[in-house]
């Protein structure tokens, strides 16, 4: 069953404990790449001011581009639960392939470090992690209980279909398995 | 799952809102991964722990000053040498001047109840004393104020209580950015969640605002008071005030009646009276109170910041004031408005190695149950005061002549108010001695700096922030990095250097244990050590929300509030018998010294605050990369001030007064009330050629002064930008 992404926009307060808790699940030196984006959007001029915020790892899309673009066939998606993962051995690095994965994605979940040759990393919504029956870190780091990661079914029968939110664009083409309570 | 990463429970980081546990993952004696609590969840700066402990800024060697001090050129020394050189001037100093020319300065940059400042005081306690500091630079006044209205610090309701409320105005309050408790958030959303309103107060549009305001209201710092007393005129003219709980359980409101309502001293405090001085619309002033003194049950829920202003214990006093007017205290979903500990929770600090008396407060007045700061000003020095005292001594009206300093888990050149001061002070000084981690604006002026270890590398205990639910059993993780040792062991190693044979019997897991066991509080709620050893942490649970005073409200005859009356005294007596001209014994609006309407706004036009940083507790974490990336320290300025003066975003600015001058990039945004600047605490001082400083730290602006109950006045100063 696909796994989908749910984002309580109104609960999101831009702390960005899930980026630094990704970053060191994941990261194991300085140079860490995030896998997930916080975006900030303000509207209005003092004194009627809104700020909210959009959080976007990968999306694990029904129909993923980046896959059907790589070069080397090193992204694949999971029959099981939708995942989209790259295998590492395969991938060409970004210098030889462009790094085409990454402007395909609608929502540039593709991620590369700064090395020339930098293999592409992304989010695999914490498959260590979900192995021994815990949620992706980003989820059990967020102090305001904003994000979640479950069947994507079940996330629409709670929450509904929206996918519409301020800072995001649900991209018909590629089907991202999310919900969002927008703000 | 790799066999070979070792999984720690403990918990802790520096002086923020939290204290959160979490379990590190060891590999290969590093530790490689943090993973969060399920229920106690960590924020951002926990997450870059990391980074800190493995920084490669790290001191990992004792340093002793070769060039001028403050120039930062140390030339690396042994462990011996270093602890002879401590040991030695601190005798030479002793013997010399005595122990009060010896000051211990420790702040909070080290939670702990057997490490930091905590193994130092009991070390100089049995060396004969030394010279101390007083009044909490967090909240001073908001201790102040809560002893003289409800007697006690014990006022709060847990946390989790905040769910229950229907109606919260957040003033100066911003929990997202600055934690204020774990959970507390999470439960306030709760609260919204459920259809409760929130208003929130504040110069800025904090990401606190942004997430729970129906409205923000932007006012003039220092200028709260005149606000709260126009929202009190409001409840006494429509009759909103809950006269039954007045009666029942207050004293002196008549008295506080007669100053709102103009029959004092001949002027109403009405909404269009607090229009004037505090910026905020009389009809805002009399929807919020209509909402305020209708809604029930309602929390008023102050943040310190407003009360770090020159008369800061009124701010908290007319806040008690205005919840007692209500009725919403000792009320599941009310705030009392007093300091918040929760009768029966966990305690704030935790317990300490015992460390015996201060040979040098021998004699020193008895400070409990009163009111009178004077007094406690014969013996203590207010920390306000630190920089003045040293460089003052007795001639200046002071206890002590200081001539050496010994500074552990503290920043105070940084994070005390007017560093350029502190510079001056620190330079005549005979001796300076700190313990740190890095190599801090405040290490640089030493003449001796011993590397420590980080928490992660100790046995140690922390409990939570003010309002919290639990204890942490903070377990050692790794190995200290080489070079470093421990403030306790460093204790360890000094006390036979001075003397001193019988420092300690224990070593730190045998205090861990013997604290839990002896301590009242960690005895009550702690009742499997081994347990609790092994989990990193205690929680502490209750089946319902504890609601404090709660038997106080609803029998104030059989259970009095603990004041000299037996209730909520929104007039003081003890207060009024003081005759001081700036401590009324009621809560009064007095116009803030470097206020919008001072002398001194002619030339310095602008009001600076200093908020709490999101990605810093207070000044740790600046040398972080991954949180100083997040957010690079600004000064935030109004659209319409950025225009008067040519100011664009991201350009550089020069903010300065009498006391110094910072160049920093503007932040231009809606985010703030005109006429109002804030620069994030903490930043590191960073000073150039010309002294002028190019770390952004606000203590280069602020003032060394206290308020008349003893609070900070950092949020009480003005200033001037320009382009720079």
């Amino acid at each position: 069953m696909q796994l989908g992404f749910f984002f309580n926009q109104p609960r999101c307060s831009g702390c960005e404990a899930c980026l630094l808790a990704c970053r060191q699940w994941h990261g194991d030196d300085e140079s860490a790449v995030d896998l997930l984006a916080v975006t900030e959007l303000e509207t209005g001029e003092f004194p009627d001011v809104a700020v909210t915020w959009m959080v976007v790892p990968c999306l694990h899309c029904a129909e993923p581009v980046c896959a059907e673009a790589c070069p080397a066939q090193a992204i694949v998606k999971s029959p099981e639960d939708g995942r989209v993962t790259v295998d590492m051995e395969k991938c060409m690095g970004k210098e030889d392939c462009g790094a085409v994965c990454r402007e395909v994605c609608p929502y540039q979940a593709p991620r590369f470090k700064d090395e020339p040759d930098a293999k592409m990393q992304k989010c695999d919504l914490c498959l260590d992690r979900m192995k021994e029956g815990k949620k992706p870190i980003c989820v059990a780091a967020c102090p305001m209980r904003a994000l979640d990661v479950a069947p994507l079914p079940e996330l629409e029968s709670a929450w509904g279909k929206a996918k519409d939110a301020e800072g995001f664009v649900y991209s018909a083409e590629t089907a991202p398995s999310i919900v969002i309570r927008a703000k | 799952m790799d066999t070979r990463v070792e999984k720690v429970a403990t918990g802790g980081c520096h002086d923020c809102g939290g204290r959160c546990p979490y379990t590190l993952h060891v590999k290969d004696g590093r530790v490689v991964r943090m993973e969060p609590d399920d229920e106690l969840r960590a924020c951002l700066r926990g997450y870059a722990l990391r980074q800190r402990v493995y920084s490669r800024d790290r001191l990992t060697h004792p340093l002793k000053r070769t060039g001028k001090r403050g120039e930062g050129s140390f030339t690396r020394i042994s462990w011996d040498e270093a602890l002879d050189i401590a040991s030695g001037e601190l005798q030479r100093v002793r013997e010399k001047w005595g122990n009060r020319a010896i000051l211990h300065i420790s702040l909070s940059g080290s939670p702990g109840g057997i490490h930091g400042g905590i193994a130092m005081q009991r070390l100089f306690n049995m060396f004969g004393g030394a010279a101390q500091m007083w009044g909490g630079p967090s909240a001073e006044g908001y201790v102040y104020a809560s002893r003289v209205t409800h007697g006690t610090l014990e006022t709060g309701n847990s946390r989790d209580d905040l769910a229950n409320t229907r109606f919260v105005i957040m003033w100066g309050w911003n929990p997202v950015e600055t934690i204020f408790g774990v959970n507390v958030c999470h439960y306030l959303m709760k609260a919204k969640e459920a259809g409760a309103k929130f208003f929130c107060v504040d110069p800025r549009f904090t990401r606190s605002a942004a997430v729970y305001a129906d409205q923000w209201i932007p006012i003039r710092p220092g200028t709260d008071v005149a606000m709260m007393l126009a929202m009190a005129f409001v409840l006494i003219r429509d009759n909103l005030h809950d006269a039954d709980f007045i009666e029942r359980c207050t004293l002196g409101f008549d008295k506080f009646k007669a100053y709102v309502t103009g029959d004092e001293d001949g002027m109403p405090k009405t909404p269009e009276w607090a229009q004037k001085i505090t910026g905020v619309p009389a009809s805002t002033i009399e929807t919020i109170t209509h909402e305020y003194g209708t809604v029930k049950p309602a929390a008023l829920i102050p943040g310190y910041g407003p009360g770090r202003t020159s008369h800061g214990e009124q701010f908290h006093r007319a806040a008690a004031t205005l919840a007692a007017m209500t009725g919403n205290v000792g009320k599941s979903g009310g705030n009392t408005v007093g300091f918040d500990r929760v009768v029966g929770m966990p305690l704030h600090m935790p317990p300490v190695i015992p460390w015996g008396k201060n040979p040098v407060e021998a004699g020193a007045p008895r400070m409990s149950g009163s009111v009178d700061t004077a007094l406690r000003n014969r013996s203590r020095v207010h920390w306000a005061k630190l920089w003045d005292c040293i460089l003052e001594g007795t001639s200046g009206g002071y206890p002590y002549d200081i001539r050496l300093a010994y500074i552990v888990g503290a920043n105070p050149l940084n994070q005390i108010q007017n560093v350029n001061k502190g510079v001056q002070a620190l330079t005549k000084l005979e001796s300076v001695i700190v313990h740190e981690q890095f190599m801090t604006p405040t290490a640089k002026y030493a003449d001796l700096v011993l590397p420590v270890n980080t928490h992660w590398a100790r046995d140690d205990l922390m409990r939570p922030w003010y309002v919290g639910s639990h204890f942490i059993c903070v377990n050692k993780a790794i190995e200290s990095l080489p070079g470093t040792k421990s403030d306790f062991e460093i204790a360890c190693e000094l006390a036979p250097r001075l003397g001193i044979s019988d420092y300690t019997d224990k070593d730190a897991r045998q205090w861990r244990r013997w604290l839990a066991e002896s301590e009242p509080d960690m005895k009550r709620h702690i009742t499997d050590y081994e347990r609790f050893e092994k989990e990193g942490v205690w929680r502490v649970h209750q089946d319902q929300p504890v609601v404090s005073l709660k038997k106080q409200v609803e029998d104030p005859q059989g259970n009095p509030f603990p004041t000299p009356s037996g209730k909520i005294e929104i007039y003081s007596r003890r207060i009024a018998d003081l005759k001081h001209p700036e401590l009324p014994p009621v809560p009064k609006f007095i116009e803030p010294e470097e206020g919008p309407a001072s002398a001194l706004a002619k030339r310095y036009p602008l009001q600076l605050i200093t908020h709490h940083f999101r990605t810093r507790a207070h000044s740790c974490f600046d040398n972080v990369g991954w949180l100083k990336g997040l957010e690079p320290q600004a000064l935030w300025l109004s659209h319409e001030d950025a225009q008067a003066r040519g100011i664009s975003d991201g350009k550089r600015v020069a903010v300065f007064n009498d006391r110094g001058k910072v160049v920093v990039p503007a932040k231009v945004t809606h985010r703030i009330l005109p006429g109002v600047v804030a620069l994030g605490e903490g930043a590191w001082y960073d000073p150039d050629e010309e002294g002028i400083d190019r770390g952004g730290c606000p203590n280069v602006l602020t003032k060394d002064h206290f308020s008349p109950g003893g609070a900070f006045v950092s949020n009480s100063c003005l200033v001037q930008v320009e382009k720079a």
